[in-house]
């Protein structure tokens, strides 16, 4: 009988400093040798995306399938959650069919938490809301790492609409564990003052910014803030933050530059950042595959570990 | 018919009395107050130990019929309200319909009537439908029993209206009461906007959005002259703005909540809705300031916003999920949890003396040919357990709390109509 709950990976700090490092090693492991195809053979794991994705989902699937795991996807839409089904009725649900696993990724923030409450299972949060996205930040450690051979002491700067951005939360809370020096850059619509913290500082200067960097990820800035009026105009956005030639030269040679996907060409970034040697987009969505296969792997062997 | 209040400690902050003493409630009003009272064919109320106080008014209750009976109804409500020790309770006007005819209003003091527990007095809608755009009949409203006018839960966002509202009434001594929320401010938030909800990544209203309305709708009393309330102010500016109003002249009130008194914004970790309220919990910098507002004078009323939901309505999504929590049968407690330190006649001022002078209805004092209705309580601490509630409304962030004082017996009109844990209607109670 276990006497502890499940293990889920709702956010990066779900797991402990010295586990996330474990987590990256085993990640860019299999990334050197394919692990067997029957590492979690016939384990049941169900993708539920409420919110689409392009290369998330397909990340995650062809994670599921490298480990031999039993891989069912279901987009919902308006599904039974939809017509008042409650989330712990789904949950109780879900784990009757047997389902071990669950890849969720959902609009609001926090719907992967009030998932694994009710659920005898493991979650792994794909995203939600402007919440959480913890395996985009550990696959975006993966790939700093592989760059400097380390994380501790590193300084990086993480620049755009960080407000609304799962993806820089989550990487706040993995490098704060880690001790990477952040600096966040933004206008003040999209980047609060209260975001400072220890090891965490704002900045609205990007070019002041950029020769101090070991690092620099790019976020998307999408056109609905003009609408909302956060942002005046995307002219004004990329007169300020937009990682353009200009710019690319203030970066040090030895940085790298990351963002998240799906980018906007000519907005946060033109052409030829994408086609800087520093720019390591393809390697971060390679790396992605590598991380969820141990994330899932973790999660699994965490749960046969007698308590 | 004849009730004697036997041996409690008598305080009465509206006669400055603070003794041994007994009460005598006959045919309704209060007969007398002495030392060894007659109780021959009287029925005694045995308060040796306990506090005897002139009835408990909360102002801001919602009863929620007609329209959402089922989270709670009138009656409902009202025993949860004699339960908490209030012997009256001012109803707020978003019911469905709203309360924006006399013949809803009639409706509700019928039910009222027939519940036979607390008083309830109806607060009518200041614009039709609460929908901000036209005037509600104030006159035809106040004849029908409309104490005070309030779109609650929705703040009036046209200030044309509100200021034509406020003067087409202007006639009525009747209160105007605000929720005040710029919406626009307030977005699509669930929370309060700082720390917690950054960290979260939950949508965050800012204390600025309560602060605006409030120096607006306290610049429209002044310029209409209407007594204005505040409801449920939560910021310390917005009790910044209450000093500067009334140093101007305006005649304002605010009450506050046991919630905004006792908790903060740091309970959505779990993202679930329990905590989910309007205006939000603010953080602690706030918190000390209503504490503070309580002490200095500047906040009038103790007032619950009791607002039942359904259990299954809470457990939504946090963006789903509605606001607000049950309130009138922890509030007595959760006060006294949050003020130790406040002298209980200034704590009867704020639950009693004040609520019944700004809405103007009877009540307040325990003074010979007074009302009749008299809260017993004593300093005995207990466990908040939902399950043991009178309201419909099972949800509040305080089940499992341990508060240091608790109602132990509600007289309405001379009815002994809770006592022993029990609540008993009035007719019930005067033949028993």
């Amino acid at each position: 009988m276990r006497n502890v709950p499940p293990r889920n990976l709702i956010d990066v700090d779900d797991v402990s400093p010295s586990e996330l490092i474990g987590l990256i090693d085993r990640a860019t492991a299999f990334n050197q040798t394919a692990p067997p195809r029957d590492l979690l053979a016939g384990v049941p794991v169900l993708n539920l995306f409420f919110e689409s994705s392009t290369r998330t989902a397909t990340s995650f699937t062809l994670a599921e399938q490298r480990v031999g795991a039993d891989v069912i996807s279901f987009a919902p839409g308006a599904s039974s959650l939809g017509k008042g089904e409650t989330i712990a009725d789904t949950a109780i649900t879900l784990r009757a069919i047997g389902v071990r696993v669950i890849v969720v990724r959902h609009p609001e923030s926090g719907f992967p938490k009030r998932l694994s409450e009710s659920f005898d299972g493991h979650v792994i949060n794909a995203g939600d809301g402007t919440h959480a996205h913890p395996t985009q930040a550990l696959l975006d450690l993966m790939t700093l790492r592989d760059h400097a051979g380390r994380l501790e002491g590193l300084k990086i700067a993480i620049v755009g609409d960080i407000l609304h951005s799962r993806v820089a939360r989550s990487n706040l809370v993995g490098m704060r564990m880690l001790g990477v020096d952040v600096t966040l850059v933004g206008p003040r619509t999209l980047l609060p003052d209260a975001f400072a913290g220890e090891g965490v500082h704002i900045e609205r200067d990007l070019d002041a910014v950029l020769p101090h960097v070991d690092a620099i990820m790019m976020l998307r800035i999408q056109r609905e803030r003009i609408v909302s009026g956060l942002l005046p105009s995307l002219d004004d956005y990329i007169r300020r933050f937009q990682l353009n030639p200009a710019r690319l030269g203030r970066l040090s040679k030895d940085a790298v530059i990351l963002h998240p996907g799906p980018y906007n060409r000519g907005v946060e970034l033109t052409d030829e950042v994408l086609d800087d040697p520093r720019s390591r987009y393809v390697i971060q969505v390679h790396n992605g595959v590598y991380v969820r296969m141990a994330v899932l792997e973790f999660l699994i062997n965490s749960a046969s570990v007698p308590a | 018919m004849k009730t004697v209040v036997r041996g409690g400690r008598v305080i009465d902050p509206s006669l400055g009395l603070d003794a041994l003493l007994d009460v005598v409630i006959e045919n309704g009003f209060i007969s007398e107050i002495a030392e060894h009272a007659d109780t021959a064919y009287a029925r005694v109320v045995d308060a040796t130990g306990a506090i005897v106080a002139p009835g408990f008014i909360d102002m801001h209750v919602h009863l929620r019929e007609p329209g959402f009976t089922h989270k709670e109804t009138i009656a409902t409500g009202a025993a949860a309200a004699v339960a908490g020790g209030f012997t009256a309770v001012a109803c707020m006007a978003n019911t469905e319909p709203a309360l924006d005819s006399a013949t809803i209003v009639a409706d509700v003091l019928r039910r009222a009537e027939a519940a036979g527990l607390a008083r309830v007095y109806p607060i009518g809608a200041v614009t039709k439908a609460r929908a901000g755009i036209e005037l509600a009949p104030y006159h035809l409203l106040a004849d029908a029993g409309c104490v005070a006018f309030s779109d609650d839960g929705s703040t009036v966002e046209n200030a044309l209206v509100l200021r034509n509202a406020a003067r087409y009434a202007s006639d009525l001594t009747s209160i105007f009461i605000s929720h005040c929320e710029d919406p626009k401010l307030k977005g699509d938030a669930v929370m309060n906007e700082g720390g917690p909800s950054t960290r979260l990544g939950l949508p965050g209203s800012p204390g600025l959005a309560e602060d605006i309305i409030v120096a607006r709708d306290l610049l429209i009393a002044e310029d209409t002259g209407k007594p204005w309330h505040i409801a449920h102010v939560s910021t310390a500016t917005s009790l910044d703005l209450m000093r500067w109003a009334r140093s101007r002249g305006v005649r304002a009130t605010c009450e506050v909540t046991p919630h905004h008194l006792l908790l903060l914004d740091d309970r959505f970790d779990t993202y679930r809705a329990d905590a989910k309220v309007n205006p939000p919990l603010r953080a602690e910098r706030d918190r000390e300031a209503l504490l503070a507002g309580v002490r200095d004078g500047t906040i009038d009323v103790f007032a619950t916003d009791h607002a039942p939901h359904g259990l299954d309505e809470k457990a939504q999504l946090l963006s789903e999920a509605p606001v607000g929590f049950s309130g009138l049968e922890i509030a007595l407690g959760a006060y006294a949890a949050a003020l130790p330190d406040v002298p209980l006649a200034r704590m009867i001022e704020l639950h009693s003396v004040n609520p019944a002078r700004i809405l103007g209805v009877p009540g307040g004092s325990l003074a010979v040919g007074s009302v009749g209705d008299v809260t017993v309580f004593a300093e005995r601490p207990w466990t908040v357990d939902t399950r043991l509630f009178h309201s419909k409304g099972r949800n509040t962030p305080f089940d499992g709390a341990t508060f240091p004082r608790r109602a132990l017996a509600t007289i309405v009109g001379g009815a002994v109509v809770y006592e022993h844990g029990r609540v008993l209607p009035r007719d019930e109670a005067l033949h028993s």
